[in-house]
């Protein structure tokens, strides 16, 4: 069957999974064949999804023994023994290195495995920094190596050096969306909207059909609250509507910036009528989507939507 | 606005590599069965494209109506690779011809 | 059905073996390059360059989506005359590719001549000695005189039909109509390329960078400095409530 085209909708928040956790919740229970085991870890793979438990499972019980695998089998491995570190499973890690190792015993992937296993798990980071610097002056453009640096400070919360290494990285690596998504996160978290705006600017460049994108930058403006930025906000939230009227998220936003704005005292009247109108539309958009999946909810909106218009 | 442009590409390159597996797939065997059954001039051509528009007549039945997911425009699946499916398919309907019928 | 009647050995000795021996030699050909090549060690300024380049050109194209202050910034940032990106590196010292001085792109060069040229040559010419003056076969479709050089080569007779084959020229169609066989038979995306896709990820576009960077960089430059900003999101919200009516019956999709 051929791959759908359609764009599959990944929200930004949790996509950039190699600097941080994302975990999916599957189905559990009933037996899984081979061929599925190693369809279910290239798909984990591909999302860059992180279910460590599920992983081992899938290894232990389906593909350890399996020699049909091919080059494939390395890639596995070395998921299994990512899920392994996130499990703190130390024989998993074990067992898996070893037989990376045996396979390339030169691989600078291998050697990065074994310095995450070894060094970065016991949380001695001066030293994991320090091997990870020299790996880098041997393989300049390994952007891998930077991203576990990144990490490291991360998980030390050493917030001005994250924003540090993060630009220097980006100055070399432009288009990574995982990092500039890092980075905007990391400037909210300290505050500073402004430039959490410019990378969200930079990832809508980048897909500008992610209606997620849009949603988040309109979000951004939003809490700049001066009124230029209500007015990008609402423009970009009418955008992540247009782009998928179902997000629900973004038509509260919508109807918020209209409302606001149609509240704000020095606006000429016309405007005043016109962004009324957004914020009503919004609603009837916002009881609509709830009626349809759930009748019950209803008046819980309707009295929440007459606080709202307060 | 631009209803075709949500796309992935990379899922956009793999259904044309599958496609290009079918297309050369059907000019080699489609090849095969005029070099066997002898078809000369004229006739053979008309016979690799009624064997080309078969095989997206059968594409599309097996997409069914909701074809967009998969790829942009129906046209598509049936013009590309035809020019390069031909060459392959000349090849093996001049050897298939010449193993049964000139010697 | 043929006025000439061939001899059934050349099918067993000429024919056959020539599309075997060609088909062979691909598969054995597709193996040998992935044995002797080497793993490309990128250097950094590269990637920089060609993520650049990628930045520069999802500006333009998608540069409507944003504000038009932040349009422009990231255009000055890129453009201006003194320190704009693309400035500079158009104004960088072209590093002409000598493979002389680049031993590294020597054998790269001696590489790609042995997996191509060389087994080219050297088996055209073997067939063209092994097999030569065989009238192979005999295309089935009428063909005009103009034909004839290339497809009897090795031949020399006026009275023979255009649509005759020879043997060299038989072992041309091969190795040219087998090659969408070989993509089906090799694969175009098999496991061991998806694991070199992944060891480089990032740093894959920059195999796609164009020798001359400051070419490229010239051209970017001059088409985004050509540019313009048209904010796409204008009166985008005037959508909703233009069409305020007729919008209430399209159900979302989920």
């Amino acid at each position: 069957m051929p791959t759908e085209i359609s764009q599959s909708e990944t929200d930004p928040s949790s996509s950039s999974s190699s600097l941080r956790q994302q975990r999916q919740h599957q189905p559990a229970g009933r037996r899984i064949g081979f061929d599925e085991a190693r369809e279910i870890l290239q798909k984990w793979r591909e999302e860059n999804a992180r279910c460590p438990e599920k992983v081992r499972d899938l290894w232990i019980h389906c593909l350890s023994k399996c020699k049909s695998l091919g080059d494939e089998r390395w890639l596995i491995v070395e998921q299994v023994a990512m899920a392994g570190m996130d499990l703190h499973d130390t024989s998993l890690i074990k067992e898996c290195l070893s037989i990376l190792e045996s396979k390339f015993p030169k691989s600078s992937r291998v050697r990065r495995l074994k310095v995450m296993a070894n060094v970065e798990m016991r949380e001695r980071y001066e030293e994991a920094l320090k091997t990870y610097d020299a790996m880098i002056k041997k393989d300049e453009a390994n952007s891998i190596l930077y991203k576990r640096k990144i990490a490291i400070l991360i998980a030390q919360k050493r917030t001005p050096e994250i924003i540090k290494e993060l630009s220097e990285y980006l100055k070399k690596f432009m288009n990574d969306t995982e990092a500039w998504l890092e980075l905007c996160d990391v400037y909210i978290q300290d505050q500073a909207y402004s430039k959490a705006a410019f990378c969200m600017e930079e990832l809508i460049i980048t897909n500008p059909h992610n209606h997620l994108y849009h949603q988040r930058f309109a979000e951004i403006q939003y809490t700049i609250g001066t009124t230029e930025s209500l007015e990008l906000a609402r423009s970009y939230f009418a955008q992540a509507v247009k782009l998928n009227p179902s997000n629900l998220r973004a038509l509260y936003g919508l109807q918020l910036t209209a409302y606001t704005l149609s509240n704000q005292p020095r606006t000429v009247s016309q405007k005043k009528k016109e962004n009324a109108k957004i914020s009503a539309w919004a609603t009837t958009q916002i009881t609509k989507l709830y009626q349809e999946s759930n009748e019950k909810s209803l008046p819980v909106v309707e009295s929440m939507m007459a606080n709202l218009q307060l | 606005m631009e209803g075709n442009s949500y796309t992935l590409t990379s899922a956009m390159r793999s259904n044309m590599i599958l496609l290009d597996y079918c297309k050369t797939s059907m000019s080699a065997l489609s090849g095969f069965t005029a070099g066997v059954i002898g078809l000369y001039g004229a006739y053979g051509f008309i016979f690799y494209f009624l064997c080309a528009f078969l095989v997206w007549a059968m594409i599309l039945i097996r997409m069914g109506p909701n074809y967009k997911k998969y790829f942009h425009k129906r046209i598509t699946i049936f013009t590309n690779g035809l020019g390069s499916g031909l060459f392959t398919y000349v090849l093996f309907w001049t050897f298939l011809y010449g193993m049964v019928n000139v010697y | 059905m043929s006025e000439l009647l061939l001899d059934t050995s050349i099918r067993a000795w000429v024919f056959l073996p020539i599309v075997i021996i060609s088909f062979l030699f691909g598969i054995l050909r597709h193996y040998v390059s992935i044995l002797i090549s080497s793993t490309k060690n990128i250097e950094l300024h590269q990637v920089q360059d060609s993520q650049l380049l990628i930045r520069s050109r999802f500006l333009r194209e998608n540069g409507k989506y944003i504000p038009k202050q932040s349009f422009l910034m990231r255009r000055h940032y890129l453009n201006n005359e003194e320190t704009g990106y693309l400035k500079a590196g158009s104004r960088r010292p072209a590093q002409a590719p000598n493979p002389m001085s680049d031993p590294s792109m020597m054998t790269d060069m001696l590489k790609g001549n042995l997996t191509n040229v060389l087994p080219m040559i050297l088996i055209g010419g073997w067939i063209n000695w092994t097999f030569s003056g065989f009238v192979c076969t005999k295309v089935p479709f009428p063909l005009t005189l103009r034909f004839k050089p290339m497809l009897q080569r090795g031949i020399e007779l006026m009275s023979l039909d255009a649509s005759w084959v020879s043997s060299a020229s038989w072992y041309f169609l091969n190795v040219f109509g087998l090659r969408s066989i070989y993509t089906l038979v090799l694969g175009e995306n098999n496991a061991a390329d998806q694991t070199r896709m992944m060891q480089d990820q990032m740093s894959g576009a920059a195999m796609a960078m164009p020798p001359d960077p400051k070419q490229a960089f010239k051209a970017e430059w001059e088409a985004l400095e050509i540019s313009n900003h048209q904010w796409a999101l204008k009166n985008i919200e005037n959508d909703f409530i233009g069409e305020k009516s007729n919008n209430q019956e399209v159900t979302p999709t989920s």
